[in-house]
């Protein structure tokens, strides 16, 4: 969430509205159809947010932790090293709890879809909104150039408000923890307070 | 963040469905929502207003709602058979700003929503989210009784984030209150509606 207090935080009723939309629209296109209207509905997103240039990778490193960036713009992110980003809080928890307040429990077709992403993408959903977050990280990255260089984003690890944690297993982990420079004990840290860890890195 | 990206879900659903599509879409979407609320039953308006300022029913998912107990609706006999009540902020105002800061501009499918809703369901609308959020209070207010009779609900007014209103005529004669008062409501509030007991015989003149 960026400081500048002219962003002020959602109504959490929007965000319920829009899961019941995605629920409405599931029942219509299925859990394969709506997880390409997920992936599309970010890739819009970030379509239409400006592009960015830096001149430096610290200097673009500064600017997502000060939420001057487009990869801040819904959510605090921590650097924790140059290349590992990290996420204080789901810009869904608010939503996902007044839903669970008000609402109920979430629809199963949110971890569904999820579970259907990470089977056919990449594994590193919980819930419907994680497809949203990685793949608006993914298109918002590609539209950012540090130098002469593109980024590109990948998603570490994700852990749900209620504590359930999705993430890459064996060499593919490793591969990820190495680039983005921390141990697998460090990343158990992470995620005990934090909600997502990422890696940006120069293409 | 999700809410941002509600207004290119929308542009999308226009394209595919139309604006009337969307509509049809948003009014099925606030049934759904209304239906998995539940039921709630107050012994009488002072427990249900009292509900409504500690946030305890299923109106107060939309966020603050200021009960007016001034404004009491009284039925041919006197007796009082509903109040009106008022939101100091437009649930989608946040949104509004919201994508303003992180896009730049509104999608114009928020503004083709609104035209199709006010051109054709109810001219009440002051943006998209309008047309989901008065067919969600006209259900919960179904499922909901004060001293055993349901409640029905009636969009009085709007006010939209750069400054224009909407009064609706139909429903302020339907419960009797002088259209100068909710104006001046106006003033203070963006969105105002009342809540009556089903089938109460209203007052014809105020």
């Amino acid at each position: 969430m960026p400081s500048d207090a002219r962003m002020q935080d959602s109504n959490p009723f929007v965000e319920i509205a829009t899961h019941l939309f995605f629920e409405d629209l599931a029942g219509k296109v299925g859990v394969a159809g709506l997880n390409n209207y997920l992936v599309s509905l970010a890739k819009n997103l970030a379509a239409a947010m400006p592009r960015e240039e830096y001149a430096s990778w610290s200097e673009f490193v500064g600017a997502v932790r000060d939420s001057q960036s487009i990869l801040s713009t819904f959510e605090e992110v921590r650097p924790v090293t140059e290349r590992c980003m990290s996420t204080l809080r789901s810009p869904f928890e608010r939503g996902w709890r007044e839903y669970a307040k008000r609402v109920g429990s979430f629809a199963p077709v949110h971890r569904e879809v999820a579970e259907y992403y990470n089977h056919k993408v990449q594994p590193t959903a919980v819930t419907s909104v994680h497809i949203v977050l990685h793949t608006f990280r993914q298109a918002a990255a590609a539209r950012i150039r540090v130098g002469d260089d593109a980024v590109r984003y990948e998603p570490v690890a994700a852990a749900w408000v209620d504590g359930t944690v999705q993430l890459p297993e064996g060499p593919k982990l490793e591969s990820l923890l190495k680039r983005a420079g921390i141990t697998r004990t460090k990343l158990g840290m992470l995620l005990r307070n934090h909600s997502d860890v990422w890696l940006l890195e120069p293409v | 963040m999700i809410d941002v990206a509600l207004a290119s879900l929308i542009e999308d659903m226009i394209e595919k469905a139309g604006a009337e599509g969307v509509v049809e879409f948003w009014q099925r979407v606030g049934d759904n929502l209304a239906g998995r609320m539940g039921k709630e039953a107050y012994l009488g308006w002072t427990s249900f207003n009292v509900a409504v300022r500690e946030a305890r029913t299923a109106f107060s998912i939309e966020g603050e709602v200021t009960p007016l107990t001034d404004m009491a609706i009284t039925d041919v006999d006197g007796d009082v058979v509903g109040y009106l009540y008022a939101m100091r902020q437009c649930c989608y105002i946040p949104t509004i700003f919201r994508t303003r800061f992180a896009v730049g501009r509104m999608s114009p499918a928020d503004q083709a929503v609104t035209e199709e809703y006010n051109e054709n369901v109810h001219n009440i609308a002051v943006c998209n989210f309008c047309v989901f959020h008065e067919r969600f209070r006209e259900e919960i207010a179904k499922n909901v009784t004060v001293a055993g009779n349901p409640l029905a609900c009636f969009l009085l007014a709007t006010r939209g984030w750069s400054g224009e209103t909407k009064i609706s005529s139909k429903n302020v004669v339907q419960v009797n209150i002088n259209e100068d008062h909710v104006r001046a409501l106006l003033r203070n509030y963006e969105c105002v509606y009342a809540l009556v007991l089903r089938g109460a015989r209203l007052k014809e003149e105020r």
